[in-house]
């Protein structure tokens, strides 16, 4: 047999973490390699070129393509802004001329002979990158951007909404059971990153944004919550570019669920500090899963993962979380591997695994239908 | 691709295929076994295209180890390459792949008018085996700039450009090559590699488009207009060539794909192309028609062979697990639910479908589970159905020529040319339809979301080796045709269902076949054994007004096939209707299920 | 013998003439509100002189009217005639004899009135006969007579509005898909693709002709269809009209789909009045310019099958409406696509998609239907009722089957689309009737 692995989502209290920060276009990096750089330092910068509009001149001179070029005032390169004569009839005698002005400002990209249109492009759009996480600049992709490097702490959300923001990890929640509800939120939590426990409310994620928190993680959300906060249904998971106000993340999945011990203990454990987040979550080939960094001082003197297990391996007696009804979000204790596939409830045969549930009962779950976690 | 050894068809009796999908990769073995070519072992693995492995033949490794383990024959060397030639224990003949991993191949369409030379366009990518991403053409709808955003944000992996009849309209065309240069869109795989653009439209603008393209970092190859004349299509050469850039350049810049075409010993093609060569293949050879499905968690593909014309659709967002969620979103809870014979709670019911898309490689445990996402799978099938179906039509633009005869029957171009009544067979793959429990839920999924009429042959690639069928078939025809007959498809059954006036509770048809005979009722349907492999001749008597093929009220009588399922006889109508109240349709569906053994108790299955 | 004694006193009575004596007057009169009117109205009916039997004996009978007042005293109608009754009255209208009712249409509402009549000669008058009763008109809120009317009004009304109000609230208003409004895009879009004109001759009437309006309504969609692929649209017209009513239709049809820079207004132009100068213009510039769309919207004549076919032979995708017969079957024959009277008719609706003129094209529909139902009806009823008659000539009872299909024959002649209402009254018809109905009766 192949390793038998199931991927989990990463948790760890230390990690080398790299960061590529690159424009979307060709650019200028504004630092170079050895520089430590915070969060929301701009890194790199560009101006995309602005909207482009053509502009139909043959048939508002009412004249073949082939003749417009005569009759052109501003040529390629040209500036315009609204209002300006861009071509002319000759007219005649110098009379009944036709004069068109134009209605958009930007420079004057092309003329075409072919189709008659000129092309305008409008005033370039700055865009920039900042740092999103404080480090070291590694490494400079010259005219693209660089790529950041620190040690962290990193903690993989299943799912999120929002884009990139940092703030300070404020603690809401007392357990990682608790469900996050609005009384949780207090107005000191500001620019803050709040970490609840449990579910989030509905209330609780709008009180969250009423505050002006950067960003709220918890264990779960509900689905007609997250449709309310929308406004809309979310049919694929691609998401980061939403304009909430507000980054949100679940760690775990949809429904009452709580947070991993594990996940809440290191977040409590890094109350104060400052942290970088992102909910842009791309569930695709590509996968991408929301996160939350925290850049520590120094490495950790002990790496931690003391290496009991090897990693992504089902062994007997390691933790493993149920992902799917009936036992959805259950934390079990893997307690037998059978080779032969077994017929499950829905009919269906597939390869199982047989885990202890808390409550001392033995079930048997597809393997398809568990994650490891990494304790 | 160019090193391809010339193999002599007749010493290769050890062949290797595998799929690379975008999750796992699929491996099957073929040999040469008593004097015929038979599908042997097959082998899956996680795909390694993606990050933190970053090379496709890991996974193409594993899933070739295991087929090598279950057929106790060596396949891999210590080397970490496929062996080849093989020898009495080790290794293959052969090894060729399909890939869509990555995403597959994805491509951006542009053409003047969108139901003419753009559909084109996209009925050449979608042949090919690419994901169209978007299609921008001079009528659809959008400004020029925010035609132009748009090209700039997709990422394609190439541009196919058409437009306008040879001799037809020059400026349209450079108008919309204007609109693609400026973008400068950037291809997803490396920043140092031209964007490849194939024009094939208008030949006199063949001129004016190089120059568009003659600066700003692109690849423009020409080749013959795909709509010479709008009376026909030419989609060969722009197909062919979408090909070889899909292996040049697409292929190329691909983690570990370099390496895995080292490997093989004929081209890799785009998984769907594949499947498209060896339906219509099939249906070329059979002279019938046929409907093809592959469901898959992100995107359903359609294909359909009507008269000989060939279609495929992608439906990008209606899948069974990354895209559940939308499949819910866009057909409406409701509509899902209405094939569930129990209640749900919605609430719950919205986080189980959220939790799935978040989770895809999860599967059902439950009997409800597994009846709620059958359910799903029906609304994505019938979708992406309606979907293919207002894709697959006849040529819009072409003059008609008319008698006064015509007055009153004067048909548009660009009608839909499937016709559920003159499908012959419908081939179902994909993990929701060849992974259930019963094949039983299959043909009933088949049936319920494709609504067939008439006698309807309904199969299933349990494997979903179509993709390896169609490679080798370039390489190796004859042994593609055994194994395709022989392994490939699973024969369920044939549905035999009535269409036109059926009334509730009134009789709709008579029929009998093998002795067996017996009435079916409106709304009521039946299951008679019939066993794999055996055929018989079915005569039916439909009542007035009722269409089972050969006219309302029309005496029917043909051929059917067997399949593991029966013959399955369908008096609910067409289109399907259930009862709108709750209880009513629960009751309906009910008594759908239990006629046609959908779900039986776990110990008959698991003696199965 | 007996009809030589009448011939005799015939001829005796025209010569000696009659006394007023001599002239017997009206038997019985009886004067009634008239129903279903605004209450003006007031019938007499009165039993013949016994001279009308004569022919010739009188010339007919005058109709007095007595306004009678509140106090008069005239509660109880005196038996005798009355000469001051009547004194300074001039008869209100003359009837000729045989006729034995008189329709009052000059009286007042709610004012009660005494009617009397009398017998006259050419120059002798016999007494007056007084009404029984008295008489008062009154206006009635509804005309019974049309109630047949009213029910279909409001039904067609009502299915009217009920459809406008189902399309207003987005429920789906079933149109069958007219092939030639559905071929404007594809017409269009392969004159885009080919590079070539899109040709639109809105026929060769004014525009006061229902045709052409019909017409320059396509012509809106064909011209923002046109906007949208960016064709090039070109409308040669036969009157100054028509070409101004069509570039204003163009331009806002551009200026709609958002191209206002693509509408050139010397694209659409007067050629002449003249029908084959016409003609003749409009196909050199077809067979010149070879447009690959050529639309023929509005009233034709014998151009239409020059146009339709020097269209058909530069391969150009030919989409015709006409609500012109005769030029129909040219059209078919020859063109791609044809909109035939309604359908041309219905173009503005279809087009629209406006839920209004959605409504009440299905709404219309509804009433053609009714129509149609109620002809279909007749014409079998009149049919079988013809068909099981007596034979002509023969005097055999018609059979009980013949009688009900004459009566359902009669009730949807006279009843549902004549005047009768629901069914005949009782209080109209005939004196006999009348007296029947009130128990009274002649004494003679």
């Amino acid at each position: 047999m192949a390793k038998a692995y199931t991927p989990g989502l990463l948790v760890t209290t230390h990690r080398r973490h790299r960061c590529r920060r690159i424009l979307p276009i060709a650019g200028d990096v504004n630092v170079s390699k050895g520089d430590q750089v915070v969060a929301d330092q701009v890194v790199a910068e560009t101006s995309l070129p602005g909207d482009v509009n053509p502009v139909n001149l043959a048939n508002q001179l009412s004249m073949p393509a082939s003749d417009v070029m005569d009759c052109m005032v501003v040529k390629e390169g040209d500036t315009v802004e609204i209002g300006d004569t861009v071509a002319q009839t000759k007219g005649i005698f110098g009379f009944m001329k036709t004069t068109i002005p134009s209605k958009v400002a930007g420079t004057v990209e092309t003329i075409s002979p072919v189709t008659g249109q000129m092309i305008v492009r409008g005033a370039p759009l700055p865009v920039q990158v900042k740092a999103y996480m404080s480090g070291e600049v590694v490494n400079v992709l010259p005219g693209e951007g660089c790529e950041i490097e620190a040690d962290v702490a990193y903690v993989q959300g299943i799912f999120g909404v929002g884009g990139e923001t940092a703030g300070t990890i404020k603690m809401a929640c007392q357990a990682h059971d608790e469900e996050l509800d609005a009384k949780h939120i207090t107005d000191d939590m500001a620019g803050a990153i709040i970490v609840g426990g449990g579910r989030m409310t509905a209330q609780a994620v709008e009180r969250a944004r009423a505050v002006g928190a950067a960003a709220i993680v918890s264990g779960g959300i509900d689905d007609a919550d997250l449709k309310n906060m929308l406004g809309y249904d979310l049919g694929v998971a691609i998401t980061g570019r939403e304009q909430l106000g507000i980054t949100v993340i679940v760690t775990e999945g949809f429904g009452d669920i709580a947070m991993a011990a594990r996940t809440f203990e290191m977040l409590k454990g890094f109350a104060g500090q400052e942290a970088s987040v992102n909910g842009a979550t791309q569930i695709r080939a590509g996968v991408m899963r929301p996160e939350i960094i925290v850049p520590l001082d120094a490495a950790p003197p002990a790496s931690e993962g003391s290496g009991r297990y090897e990693e992504g391996q089902l062994e007997i007696g390691r933790p493993v979380r149920c992902i799917r009804d009936p036992h959805f979000g259950v934390i079990a204790e893997v307690s037998g591997l059978p080779s032969e596939p077994a017929v499950l409830g829905s009919g269906s045969k597939a390869r199982v695994l047989e885990v202890k549930l808390p409550t001392g009962e033995h079930a048997v779950v597809p393997r398809a239908n568990v994650e490891l976690i990494e304790e | 691709m160019t090193d391809t050894p010339t193999l002599d068809p007749d010493k290769i009796k050890v062949i290797l295929a595998t799929d690379c999908g975008s999750t796992t990769t699929k491996a099957i073995l073929i040999q040469y076994v008593d004097g015929g070519y038979r599908q042997t072992h097959r082998g899956e693995a996680p795909t390694t295209v993606e990050k933190p492995f970053a090379d496709v033949t890991m996974g193409v490794v594993n899933s070739v180890t295991e087929i090598g383990e279950l057929a106790g024959r060596k396949l891999v060397g210590d080397d970490g390459r496929i062996i080849t030639p093989a020898t009495d224990t080790e290794g293959c003949d052969i090894y060729i792949s399909t890939s869509s991993a990555g995403g597959g191949l994805q491509m951006m369409v542009a053409g003047v008018i969108a139901e003419m030379t753009a559909a084109s366009a996209k009925r050449a990518a979608l042949g090919a085996g690419s994901i169209v991403m978007d299609v921008i053409a001079a009528n659809d709808g959008r400004r020029p700039h925010e035609q132009i955003q748009r090209i700039r944000d997709l990422r394609p992996d190439m541009i196919l450009l058409s437009g306008g009849t040879d001799g037809g309209t020059t400026d349209k065309v450079v108008q919309l090559a204007e609109l693609i240069a400026p973008a400068k869109p950037q291809p997803r795989f490396g920043s140092d590699y031209e964007m490849p653009i194939i024009y094939a439209g208008n030949n006199q603008a063949q001129g004016s488009v190089s120059e568009v393209f003659s600066e700003g970092g692109f690849d423009l190859q020409i080749v013959d207009n795909l709509r010479p004349v709008l009376e026909r299509e030419n989609l060969g050469p722009a197909r062919d060539k979408i090909h070889d850039i899909f292996l040049e350049h697409v292929m190329a810049q691909a983690p570990g794909y370099d390496k895995l075409m080292g490997w093989t010993g004929a081209p890799i093609m785009p998984t769907p192309g594949a499947v498209g060569d060896i339906l219509q293949t099939v249906a070329r050879i059979q002279g019938i028609n046929v409907v093809g499905v592959d469901i898959g968690g992100a995107t359903t593909d359609v294909f359909s062979v009507f008269d000989e014309t060939f279609n495929r659709t992608v439906s990008a967002n209606l899948g069974m697990s990354y895209s559940i969620s939308n499949v819910c979103a866009e057909a409406t809870m409701p509509n899902v639910l209405r094939w569930v014979p129990f209640d749900m709670d919605e609430r719950e019911l919205r986080n189980h479908v959220k939790n799935k898309m978040i989770r895809p490689t999860t599967i059902p445990q439950t009997r409800e589970a597994l009846m709620f996402e059958q359910a799903v799978a029906r609304e994505a099938l019938r979708l992406a159905y309606k979907q293919h179906k207002e894709f697959a039509t006849t040529l819009k633009g072409v003059q008609q020529q008319r008698t006064v005869g015509d007055t009153f029957t004067q048909e548009t171009g660009g009608e839909t040319i499937v016709n559920n009544m003159k499908l012959d067979l419908l081939v179902a793959s994909g993990g929701v339809l060849s992974h259930a429990p019963r094949m039983h839920q299959t043909a009933m999924l088949l049936i319920d979301a494709f609504e067939p009429e008439g006698i309807t042959m309904l199969a299933k690639d349990s494997i979903f080796m179509m993709p390896h069928l169609g490679v080798l078939a370039s390489v190796h025809p004859k042994a593609a045709e055994e194994v395709f007959d022989r392994d490939c498809l699973i024969y369920l059954g044939t549905c035999v269902a009535a269409a036109g006036n059926v009334k509730a509770g009134k009789t709709a048809f008579s029929w009998s076949f093998n002795g067996h005979s017996g009435e079916i009722k409106g709304g009521e349907m039946d299951l008679i054994d019939l066993p794999l492999g055996e055929t018989a001749t079915i005569t039916i008597n439909p009542v007035r007004g009722v269409d089972l093929g050969a006219g309302p009220g029309k005496k029917v009588e043909r051929e059917i096939k067997g399949g593991t399922v029966g013959v399955i006889l369908d008096g609910r109508g067409r289109p399907l209707a259930l009862p709108e109240e709750r209880t009513a349709c629960q009751a309906t569906i009910q008594g759908w299920i239990d006629s046609c053994d959908m779900y039986v108790e776990e110990e008959a299955t698991a003696a199965v | 013998m007996r009809i030589q004694a009448a011939a005799l006193l015939a001829c005796v009575l025209s010569v000696t003439g009659y006394a007023p004596a001599d002239i017997a007057p009206p038997g019985k009169v009886k004067a009634l509100n008239a129903p279903d009117d605004k209450g003006n109205q007031v019938e007499v009916y009165w039993t013949p002189s016994p001279n009308d039997a004569v022919p010739g004996a009188i010339q007919g009978y005058v109709i007095y009217r007595h306004k009678v007042e509140t106090g008069e005293g005239l509660e109880s109608i005196p038996t005798e005639w009355d000469p001051d009754l009547f004194a300074g009255s001039e008869p209100i209208g003359d009837v000729p004899y045989g006729v034995t009712e008189f329709v009052d249409e000059n009286g007042e509402p709610d004012t009660t009135y005494l009617y009397g009549v009398a017998a006259v000669t050419e120059n002798e008058q016999s007494s007056v006969t007084l009404a029984s009763d008295l008489v008062t008109p009154r206006m009635e809120w509804i005309n019974k007579g049309k109630i047949w009317f009213l029910i279909i009004m409001l039904t067609i009304s009502g299915v009217l509005i009920w459809f406008v109000r189902h399309a207003k609230k987005g429920g789906e208003v079933k149109v069958r898909k007219i092939a030639g409004l559905e071929a404007v895009s594809e017409a269009v879009g392969r004159a885009t693709e080919m590079g070539r004109e899109v040709l639109f001759v809105p026929g060769i009437l004014d525009i006061n002709d229902i045709q052409t309006v019909a017409g320059i309504t396509v012509l809106s969609n064909v011209a923002r269809t046109s906007a949208e692929y960016d064709a090039q649209l070109e409308v040669p017209t036969a009157r100054s009209l028509v070409m101004t009513t069509a570039r204003e239709t163009v331009q806002a049809a551009y200026l709609g789909a958002g191209r206002p820079d693509a509408y050139d207004e010397n694209r659409i132009y007067y050629l002449t009045d003249e029908q084959f100068g016409y003609t003749a213009g409009v196909q050199g510039k077809m067979v010149r310019d070879k447009p690959a769309a050529c639309f023929y919207m509005g009233a034709f004549y014998a151009e239409s099958l020059i146009l339709a076919e020097t269209g058909n032979s530069i391969g150009a995708i030919q989409v015709a409406g006409t609500a012109m017969p005769s030029q129909l079957p040219f059209f078919v024959a020859a063109c791609d696509y044809t909109l035939i009277g309604e359908e041309f008719f219905a173009a503005s609706a279809y087009l629209s998609g406006d839920p209004e003129q959605l409504g009440s094209l299905k709404g219309q529909d509804v009433g053609k239907v009714i129509a149609t139902f109620l002809l279909v009806i007749g014409c079998l009823l009149a049919t079988l009722a013809g068909v099981s008659g007596p034979e002509k000539g023969s005097d055999a009872e018609p059979g009980a089957f013949h009688t009900s299909m004459q009566d359902a024959t009669d009730y949807i002649k006279q009843n549902i689309l004549g005047k009768e209402g629901f069914m005949v009254e009782a209080d109209r018809g005939s004196f006999e009737e009348t007296e029947a109905n009130t128990g009274g009766g002649g004494d003679q």
